[in-house]
């Protein structure tokens, strides 16, 4: 956001609906660049609580991320990791060995191969299905990682885990460390947004997924809706003239600066005004970043919007781009419902979902590639766990079978800042049931991306009662450097 | 078949002693090379009595054995070898102890590099407690305490020998040919298709190894007793340790004399800011003192009327009188109460899963709080309650239950609060399990003692002297309640628990009183559907009456009254001339209810609507009173140490007990049960924490009080007054309010009083211009903070300011409605909103402005909250609709006090908003705002229909302004 105060401030008296808090400008409160200046890393003095940009520990490769959170478990077996073998022992019974893996034992069938066809794609040979013929044309720019694993066969701890390190609620999440150690690149903007359901449900483990646990509240996620209202409040929801708001406006402003003027010294009285400045702010960069009236017809297109099937994360994915585009540092994205999760019909229910996503995510790698946005944002792609190699039975019908969570091992993508493309890295056994060669656990993850955005995962802490706090806790990790460019 | 990958493969305890050569070419040999320089450098610390860090360095099986991570030692190579690790660059020992020196560092690496060889045995004796815990885990759920399939209990040694019906599960020597290994190889048992249904998951094969190994040696039971405080003195935990300022006493130091501090407070304070060439701030003045007190102990802006009376009593102690005023509010427990419930990390709801169950009667606890509150209960007796409640009373044989019976019940809720997800079978672990458990132990740890227990529940912890031991004796405090192999399950998650009964934390022990007027209040709905459904009944026999009247009129009127003693006769006893009869005539007689609906349309609107009321007047119907409790269930499992806090890596046995440190060190722990059938450890661990004496029980909450009151503690660090905590700024006066709480008997309003009556308290918040630099950050207490008020007291101000607040109390918690979008807002009550503790706490249903102002999650409490400042707290005062309805009725409640006074009107906006008159400038602004605000008003109303006036608005706008401002946030 490069609009400068006093073209903000003519716009806001130009008669936006809502707030328009010009009175309240007598300061810019984010002028003071010095406060940077005096912080270093490794320094143990306390540190302020801001979103202003922060140095890494390292040069990063990645400035931004783009987390596209595919909770429900998608199926590896299905969509990237092929295994001839499963074909050969179709139907062959291996309950007693996999039964610790099942939540479902009544209804755990023999393995099952895929109903879907694999074919190699691009100049790497990567093996992709049938169900996502437009990621299959950018496979020479992602790096597939198919030996990951997860430690939780249910969704709500093993989301837990991949958020935040642990299969526990109450810790802070990916997004909320990256902003903490990183600040945004845009004051006027949540540093942290996340983009969930539309239609107003929230995925599993609801806010959750994007929560601060002990980090400052300031460090969480906002969530900005593609469509209606993009944050809780943003916009009043009464109706009032231009000139009422304005005079309200204009007597707060200068109700609290006599308050103020009676506090000398107490800081948090700036604190709270500079909050009515940024969520004025907030009102107009938000509005700007959402609007996609600007993107061209081939644009929408290309992300599938308007397209029944695709609009919905075809907007969501279009708005991830405008926004990393505006400086926002973290971006999650949720499909919508829990479409990964094929428990049955797995071989209708998959495919739908491959199709609500497919031509979105591929759209915005060609987006992001298109301008130039590849070397600084990082896509990430992958659920909370996969799915087992053999079938979970719906009665007698075996084409209503699915396949029951199977976090031993799984598939997840990496793309962009950073990344080499066409990688493949790791894999599960004969069967694609546990990851077997070059384990990646869910801290190797969390160190990788870290290390991407140039965060050392050893560095990156928060003290609190009197310990330091990591996302990776205490576990051993490894940075899955194999797959950097 | 195909070959699996990553078995885990058993690779501890066996190590071959090297047969076959002669004594020197064994060289270096473990007893003769190794053993004297171990014993000599380490086993100060690590002997097989001190065992530091659970680790024995002085005999083979110890090395073996390892330490509380329960890996050996010794590895396969040198530097892998734990114990290499350690000494290689001089890890260990530790500094101020002598070093090894070069000599015997390479002795110990050549040994390690030829295999660690020794003389005696290597191999580690398998007793029954490396076994027993697997079995607890995998097996007793259906071979245990409540079932025994196939005759079948594997809790004891004994038991297992003597088998089932298939006969013995062990043959002594033989592990092929014993049962339980046949069964769990073949991987028929656990039961595949049972294990989610019972909580359970198939053994490892380390653990089926381990099984092998204990048959093979005998399946011994050994004399094993489980690892309590003796007479003893306690070799791990030393009085050294003991010396810690916080693991000492309190003791009252002397007060210092101060010229002119009547309050030991002051004495204390001023005495440390003197001597740093300080002094006090200027007293606050009267109306921002009221507005002080009145916030802090009600969480409320303070009544008009009830300031002007302070304002105008002019007698010297119309500040304790006016203090009083506010602890007797009824109020005072519920803000006070949620600091609590802060604490114990109090929610409606199980929290963890998705749909998050609501927790039925859980609401009671947070009733019992606000009343212990209100009723001053004394802090030693409601710690007590809180923890060991159901060891205090015989309730299963009590004739009457009395309401203090029921309280005390009731309040064992506190140790209910955590997370819980195993109301949904797939988590429904013995993991999943100890992870509550270690909340619960983590709530008690943070809220009560001060001290960060969870850093203990892995290993010892790293800072304080708790071994990882005393950790798990708390653990078994605990588990005649707490049982992770025989648990009771919280509220169901619905369609993920196949286990029938979902409410096994519910005790039906009501008070008589509660349980009559349910009664009478559910014969009260019983009634009320029965005249319902009677008028309905009345009716339909009127119509059917009118219905036949018709028929008959329609046939020869000499017949009428043969047909009707047919009518009026039973069917069997009738005649043979009135079945005649009845079957010429009585289809047309007749009709049935259903036709006599379709027939009749008045009829057929008033079944619906008598359908509808009952169905109205059935979800009126009270449930039963249950109390949501924890209770001592009689058999509690072994216990044994979780090495890193795994489950599946089981080690020492332990019994109840306390934290060493916090004892003399040589005073056994003895449970103390009232009644029979239950353990009574709570009930001496709640002794223990509330001896007078206790270390920390006093200091804790004094230090969160003072807190409260200044923003600030003594003890900075409030739920850490360990090692790694903040000294305390005035350990004296630390002391000395803590020996006085527990000498006026544990009371909360004679703290409050103390605390509030000082100077200390009384000083303005104005930061003079010194003190920014002498005492920045207050840490003397040189004058009093700003202080943002809660979440809680944001929202229940802005109520109360509006006129819309409902004061009534207690009872089931309001409900919420969730808009699509996202935001959550509590539900209006009767006459308007009740205050936020009365609001559902569901955790993923957080009323949204409670949210945006930081009311916290719990996960598993909250020991302070968080004070943010951020932009969405701005959006929702500025554009929330019912913020701005609120503002309405605030210029409304105005208007109808002052009609048409501007002047007065302003003044009064003042008085109920911030507790105090308007300046000049703020009247003069105010004043030219609400003029141009009515001007604009007038130009637009010709094209609004509206039925308030320019002026309403303006007043209205105006009273969000004044609702948006700074002053009404914060409190001086």
């Amino acid at each position: 956001m490069t609009q400068s105060r006093r073209s903000f401030l003519g716009s806001v008296s130009n008669g936006l609906q809502g707030i328009a808090l010009a009175s309240l400008f007598s300061q810019d409160l984010y002028q003071s660049s010095d406060l940077l200046a005096a912080e270093t890393h490794g320094s143990h003095a306390p540190r302020a609580h801001n979103l202003l940009p922060r140095q890494p520990h390292f040069r990063p490769r990645a400035k931004a991320v783009i987390q596209l959170m595919m909770q429900g478990g998608p199926s590896q077996v299905d969509l990237f990791d092929y295994k001839p073998e499963l074909e050969k022992h179709h139907g062959k019974s291996i309950l007693k060995e996999i039964a610790k893996d099942l939540s479902s034992p009544d209804s755990a069938g023999g393995l099952m191969k895929s109903p879907f066809k694999f074919q190699q794609h691009g100049d790497c040979g990567m093996w992709v299905s049938e169900l996502l013929p437009h990621l299959s044309q950018h496979v020479d720019d992602i790096a597939l990682v198919r030996s990951m694993f997860n430690t939780h066969q249910n969704h709500e701890p093993a989301i837990y885990k991949i958020q935040s390190g642990k299969t526990m609620p109450g810790l802070p999440t990916l997004g909320a460390w990256t902003v903490y150690g990183l600040g945004s690149e845009n004051q006027n903007l949540p540093a942290y947004v996340v983009l969930a359901n539309p239609d107003g449900r929230l995925p599993v483990n609801t806010v959750q997924n994007w929560q601060p646990g002990y980090l400052p509240p300031l460090y969480q996620g906002t969530r900005i809706r593609a469509k209606g209202t993009p944050i809780l409040n943003l916009q009043s929801e009464t109706e009032e003239p231009d000139a009422v708001v304005d005079l309200s406006r204009d007597l707060l402003g200068r109700l609290d600066r006599i308050h103020q003027s009676k506090r000398a010294g107490h800081l948090e009285l700036d604190a709270r005004i500079a909050s009515y400045e940024l969520a004025a702010r907030m009102q107009i960069s938000a509005n700007e970043a959402l609007d996609l009236s600007a993107e061209t017809e081939e644009t929408l297109s290309n992300y599938g919007i308007d397209e029944k099937e695709t609009d919905n994360f075809g907007r969501q994915c279009l708005l991830a781009r405008r926004l990393v585009e505006s400086g926002v540092r973290f971006i999650q994205v949720h499909p919508p419902g829990q479409g990964w999760d094929n428990h049955s019909n797995i071989g209708s229910s998959l495919p739908s979902i491959c199709k609500q996503t497919d031509k979105p995510v591929a759209g915005l790698l060609a987006d992001l590639k298109q301008r130039g946005l590849m070397d600084d944002v990082l896509v990430v792609w992958g659920g909370e766990f996969g799915r087992l190699p053999i079938a979970q039975l719906r009665g007698d019908d075996p084409k209503k079978s699915g396949r029951d969570h199977g976090p031993a091992g799984f598939s997840v993508w990496f793309a962009g800042a950073g990344i080499k493309g066409g990688t493949m890295y790791g894999s599960t056994d004969e069967i694609g049931w546990r990851a077997a060669e070059n384990r990646v656990s869910v801290a190797d993850w969390h160190a990788t991306i870290l290390h991407l955005l140039g965060m050392d995962n050893e560095e990156l802490f928060y003290e609190s009662h009197g310990f330091k706090e990591r996302l990776t806790g205490v576990e051993k990790v490894r940075v899955v450097k194999e797959i950097f460019a | 078949m195909m070959k699996f990958t990553s078995t885990i493969i058993l690779t501890m305890l066996f190590v071959v002693g090297g047969q076959g050569l002669s004594a020197d070419e064994r060289r270096p040999l473990f007893e003769d090379d190794i053993q004297p320089i171990l014993t000599k450098k380490c086993g100060q610390c690590h002997d097989d009595i001190v065992k530091s860090g659970g680790l024995d360095l002085t005999s083979m099986i110890g090395l073996k054995k390892g330490g509380e991570s329960g890996e050996s030692a010794i590895a396969e190579t040198v530097d892998d070898s734990l114990l290499w690790i350690m000494i290689d660059g001089g890890g260990m020992p530790p500094e101020d102890e002598p070093p090894l020196t070069a000599a015997e560092l390479a002795t110990i690496k050549s040994w390690l590099a030829v295999g660690a060889r020794a003389k005696g045995p290597t191999e580690v004796q398998i007793t029954q407690h490396d076994v027993l815990p697997y079995l607890f885990a995998r097996c007793v759920v259906c071979h245990g305490r409540h079932k025994q399939e196939g005759g079948l209990d594997l809790r004891t040694v004994a038991s297992i020998r003597k088998g089932g019906k298939s006969g013995p599960a062990v043959v002594p020597g033989k592990p092929d040919e014993s049962l339980i290994l046949q069964k769990v190889l073949s991987k028929d048992m656990p039961p595949p298709k049972e294990i989610i249904r019972a909580g359970v998951r198939p053994m490892e094969s380390a653990e089926i190894e381990l099984l092998r190994k204990w048959i093979a040696q005998g399946a011994k039971a050994y004399d094993i007793q489980p690892s309590v405080q003796t007479a003893q003195p306690d070799p791990v935990v030393t009085d050294e340790d003991r010396q810690f300022w916080s693991f000492q006493p309190p003791q009252k130091a002397e007060i210092p004399e101060i010229a002119g501090a009547n309050n030991p407070i002051d004495a204390f304070l001023l005495r440390k800011l003197r001597d740093n060439g300080l002094g006090y701030s200027k007293t606050a003045p009267k109306l921002k003192l009221i507005r002080r007190v009145c916030f802090d102990l009600t969480g409320l802006p303070p009544e008009w009327d009830d300031v002007q009376r302070f304002v105008n009593d002019e007698s010297p102690d119309w500040y304790e009188r006016m203090v009083d005023h506010y602890l007797d509010s009824p109020h005072y427990g519920e803000h006070l109460g949620r600091m609590w419930l802060d604490l114990a990390g109090y929610a409606d709801s199980e929290g963890k899963r998705s749909a998050d169950p609501i927790r039925k009667h859980s609401w009671r606890y947070r009733d019992y709080v606000i009343r212990a509150f209100n009723d001053d209960k004394p802090y030693d007796r409601f710690l007590t309650e809180q923890i060991a409640g159901d060891e205090l009373y015989d309730f299963e044989n009590a004739e009457e239950v009395t309401p203090e019976m029921m309280d005390a019940l009731v309040a064992t809720g506190f140790l209910r609060q955590a997370p819980d997800g195993t109301g949904s079978d797939i988590v429904d672990t013995v993991e999943e399990r100890f992870e509550v458990v270690s909340d619960e132990i983590d709530v008690l740890g943070s809220s009560v003692l001060g001290l960060t227990l969870r850093c203990a529940q892995c290993h010892s912890h790293k800072y304080d002297p708790i071994p990882h031991r005393d950790y798990f004796r708390l653990v078994a405090t605990f588990q005649g309640a707490y049982d992770v192999y025989d648990w009771l399950k919280p509220t169901s998650v619905a369609n993920q628990s196949k286990q029938k009964n979902p409410t096994r934390r519910f005790l039906p022990y009501i008070s008589t009183d509660i349980e009559r007027s349910w009664e009478t209040e559910k014969e009260k709905i019983e009634e009320q559907i029965a005249d319902v459904k009677q008028k309905l009944a009345d009716q339909i026999t009127e119509q059917r009456e009118a219905y036949l009247n018709q028929q008959l009129a329609d046939l020869p009127a000499d017949m009428e009254q043969s047909l009707r003693e047919m009518l009026k006769t039973p069917q069997e006893k009738r005649s043979d001339e009135q079945q005649a009869l009845a079957k010429q005539y009585e289809a047309q007689l007749t009709i049935s209810d259903k036709d006599l609906l379709k027939q009749n349309s008045e009829l057929a609107k008033l079944e619906k609507e008598t359908d509808k009321q009952v169905k109205s007047l059935q979800k009126q119907m009270p449930d039963q009173p249950m109390i949501r409790a924890l209770w001592d269930r009689g058999e509690p499992s072994p216990t044994w140490v979780f090495r890193r806090g795994e489950f599946n890596n089981p080690g020492e046995l332990v019994g109840p007990g306390v934290l060493s440190v916090l004892t003399d060190g040589q005073t056994p722990f003895e449970p103390a049960s009232l009644k029979d059938g239950t353990t009574g450890r709570r009930l001496a661990f709640a002794k223990w924490l509330t001896d007078a004496e206790h270390p920390l029980t006093s200091r804790v909450i004094v230090n969160r009080l003072w807190h409260h009151h200044f923003g600030r503690g003594i003890v900075e660090s409030l739920s850490n007054f360990g090692n790694s905590g903040v000294p305390p700024t005035h350990p004296e006066l630390l002391d000395w309010l803590a020996v006085s709480f527990v000498e006026n008997g544990w009371s909360f309003k004679w703290l409050h009083k103390q605390i509030m009556t000082s100077a200390a308290y009384r000083q303005s918040s104005q930061i003079e211009e010194d003190l920014v630099e002498k005492d920045p950050a207050n840490a003397r207490f040189s004058r009093m903070p700003l202080k943002r008020v809660r979440a809680e007291s944001v929202r229940d101000s802005l109520l109360a300011v509006s006129g819309e607040l409902d004061t009534t109390q207690f009872g089931e918690p309001d409900t919420v409605t969730v808009r699509k979008d996202g935001l959550v807002t509590a539900n209006k009550y009767d006459e308007g909103w009740r205050r936020s503790i009365y609001v559902r706490q569901r955790r993923k249903e957080i009323p949204t402005i409670l949210e945006n102002f930081d009311l916290p999650q719990m996960s598993p409490n909250c020991v302070e909250r968080p004070n943010s400042m951020v932009a969405p707290q701005a959006l929702h005062l500025l554009n929330n609709s019912l913020i701005r309805e609120l503002s309405v009725s605030f210029a409304e409640r105005v208007e109808a006090d002052v009609p048409e006074d501007r002047d007065q009107q302003i003044e009064r906006v003042y008085q109920l908003a911030f507790s105090r008159p308007p300046s000049d400038e703020e009247r003069t602004l105010s004043h030219q705002t609400l003029d141009a605000l009515t001007e604009k008003w007038k130009s637009v109303e010709s094209d609004q229909e509206s039925d308030r006036s320019p002026e309403s608005r303006a007043l209205a706008n105006y009273c969000h302004v004044i609702l948006n401002s700074a002053e009404f946030l914060f409190v001086d």
